[in-house]
């Protein structure tokens, strides 16, 4: 039997001698994975936004002759974003102590410009730069659709109402005068009471054509203004709390806190025992040491990983969830838990052969998983540098592996490429490790 | 004058910046008792690590002559906590590469009465220390390298263990005990090597007698 299996089977045995230590060691990544969850959907909370109200708009406006409901439009937004309304200095001093992210003001004769129709008014918006000020951004151009979405079905009934006038004819009404308006179809009758002509028959033709176009002015005109709707399928979806991405969180996340400081503790204590000097003797290697240390976090890895898929995939089975668990991706889960594990385990052998004492070295593991684990969560558009960092760290293409092999419908590509990022930041912390190993013996 | 089974040429050993061993040649002779003796942090643990192949000499070489095999006790035991007696045991018999481990654990607990199936970390300081001595007989030394080995150790135990050493001498072997203990060095002792801060001063019982 080999020297590494053999140091493994003793890694083994002596993790499941710890039953503390290994509740622990499984317990508090899901508890802090539960708290990311937290975190996040905190994170996903309606960011405060200032409205500062410089025309005092009514709650009911009245724009191309119908009502319009500012208010409502301003209650449908705050579904997404908590409008807080506040004179221009309180607005201002709240944006700059980041009490709010932003503010949007509504500036004087906003509503007049609106009546007018003869040009578009604006609201103007400010906000922070950086952290979540582009999903705030979008928030309020969503607003701004929104809001102009609302004015546009009302633009174009007025229109419509135009239109209409003139098709059929009838009374209406401009800047205060009443006139009584033939229209197309009555005009069309007249015609045929006249006597019969080249000319009269050439405007009754004209008259038949325009008549024909117009009527289908109503649909034309509500196209222009909405050319492309979004409507929500009534179908149900999976839960977030189940998604693909918070699956392969939780995996990657339970992992790398499991692999590392095992990892780490388990080299360290080989020191603290002073079984390393015994083994240096020619009885195994320092890399069959680290070598030992990488199978071990990537056993643990393996087991641990499968069973929370397998909870997960029960769960998802037992809720009758839309899209179902994919049991058959479950091979290809196993071999990215088990690289993603080496990886972090040889990144793990790292810390405590530097660390060279297993308290110092749990402490230091504990210490370093947080960031790593961090880095990774923060969106690439939001921090680069932390993407360019979280790059270097196993745990961003462990959550990429793993999200892809489980639920991407031709995944190869993206496992494949993760793959070997796993493998050669395995291959480069545990040349590392082995080189560090050398400390152990001082 | 018989043949070196270890031969020591030039090693040293430095942690940083501080020197632990000075350049020093020795050599381990079939059939001697040869005891390391000098004030604490005079080096001698440290030589010792060296010759066992534990501690990687900073500068100079140890040869094992005809590949002897070297069996190591160190002065704080090497042994896992977590594991029972007979489940070190057993580990390293198969590291050693002994054919039958399991034979081999249960001659050596015999021999040395250890409690076989109880984890390493609730045994006492003597019983540990036994442990430690047993697991550096695994795979027939031919010398034996001990770092205070008797500390720990009743007065029977003491006994038992110069008779293993003994005997492992006279059979051709080799042994290098680090003492503290003059009795011991009077007893065991058929050379004597005195170090004092990182070099070795004196070699020989008469010149350390005198």
């Amino acid at each position: 039997m080999s020297r590494v299996v053999l140091l493994l089977r003793k890694d083994l045995r002596v993790l499941l001698r710890s039953p503390l230590l290994l509740g622990v060691l499984i317990a508090y990544p899901l508890l802090v994975a539960g708290l990311v969850g937290l975190v996040a959907g905190y994170g996903s909370s309606k960011p405060r936004v200032a409205l500062v109200d410089e025309d005092h708009l009514p709650r009911v406006a009245h724009v191309g002759g119908r009502s319009f409901r500012i208010q409502a439009a301003i209650d449908e937004v705050g579904k997404n974003v908590h409008l807080v309304r506040m004179d221009p200095v309180e607005a201002r001093h709240a944006l700059a102590t980041g009490r709010v992210v932003a503010t949007l003001t509504v500036p004087p004769g906003f509503l007049a410009d609106l009546r007018s129709g003869l040009h578009s008014p604006s609201l103007v918006y400010q906000t922070t730069r950086g952290g979540i000020s582009s999903r705030v951004t979008q928030q309020v151009q969503a607003l701004v659709y929104a809001l102009n979405l609302n004015l546009q079905k009302t633009y174009v009934r007025t229109d419509l109402g135009y239109v209409q006038l003139i098709v059929r004819g009838g009374r209406a009404t401009f800047s205060g005068q009443t006139y009584d308006v033939l229209g197309l179809t009555r005009m069309a009758k007249l015609l045929q009471q006249l006597p019969r002509s080249p000319q009269r028959d050439r405007v009754a033709e004209f008259v038949r054509i325009a008549g024909v176009a117009l009527t289908q002015t109503g649909s034309l005109l509500a196209a222009t203004a909405n050319p492309i709707g979004l409507e929500r399928a009534r179908e149900p979806s999976r839960s977030s709390l189940l998604s693909a991405q918070v699956q392969a969180y939780a995996l990657a996340l339970t992992i790398t806190f499991l692999a590392l400081l095992l990892a780490a503790g388990a080299i360290a204590s080989e020191r603290d025992e002073n079984a390393i000097g015994r083994l240096a003797r020619g009885l195994a290697s320092m890399g069959e040491i680290v070598w030992a240390k990488v199978a071990l976090a990537s056993a643990v890895a393996l087991a641990l990983g499968l069973a929370i898929a397998l909870v997960f995939g029960v769960i998802v089975e037992a809720g009758n969830v839309v899209g179902g668990e994919p049991w058959a991706r479950l091979p290809l889960l196993a071999v990215g838990l088990a690289i993603a594990g080496a990886a972090l385990g040889a990144l793990g052998s790292l810390l405590g052969a530097l660390a060279r004492d297993a308290r110092s070295a749990s402490l230091v593991a504990v210490l370093v998983v947080m960031p790593v684990v961090f880095l990774g969560l923060v969106p690439q558009e939001v921090a680069p540098v932390a993407g360019w960092i979280s790059d270097g760290l196993p745990f961003t293409h462990a959550v990429r592996y793993f999200a892809s092999s489980l639920y991407d419908t031709s995944p190869w590509r993206t496992v494949g490429r993760e793959l070997l990022w796993l493998v050669g930041l395995g291959a480069l912390f545990g040349v590392l490790a082995r080189l560090a190993t050398r400390r152990l013996l001082a | 004058m018989t043949d070196p089974l270890l031969r020591a040429r030039g090693v040293a050993r430095r942690f940083g910046a501080q020197v632990a061993l000075e350049p020093t040649d020795i050599d381990v002779r079939a059939g001697e008792s040869l005891a390391l003796i000098g004030p604490n942090g005079a080096g001698k643990s440290t030589l010792l690590a060296i010759l066992a192949g534990a501690l990687e000499p900073s500068e100079g070489r140890v040869e094992r002559v005809g590949g002897a095999r070297v069996g190591w006790v160190p002065q704080r035991p090497a042994l896992y906590d977590r594991l029972t007696a007979r489940e070190n045991l057993e580990l390293f018999a198969r590291l050693e590469g002994e054919k039958s481990a399991a034979a081999a654990a249960e001659r050596l607990l015999a021999r040395f009465d250890v409690p076989a199936d109880r984890p390493a970390h609730v045994l006492s300081v003597g019983n540990r220390q036994r442990l430690n001595v047993a697991l550096a007989l695994l795979g027939d030394p031919r010398v034996l390298l001990l770092d205070e080995p008797t500390a720990s150790l009743d007065p029977g135990q003491r006994r038992r263990l110069w008779e293993i050493v003994t005997a492992l001498r006279d059979e051709g072997g080799a042994v290098v005990f680090v003492t503290q203990n003059l009795e011991e060095l009077d007893l065991h002792a058929d050379r004597v090597a005195a170090m004092q801060q990182g070099r070795l001063v004196l070699a020989g019982v008469e010149e350390v007698f005198s």
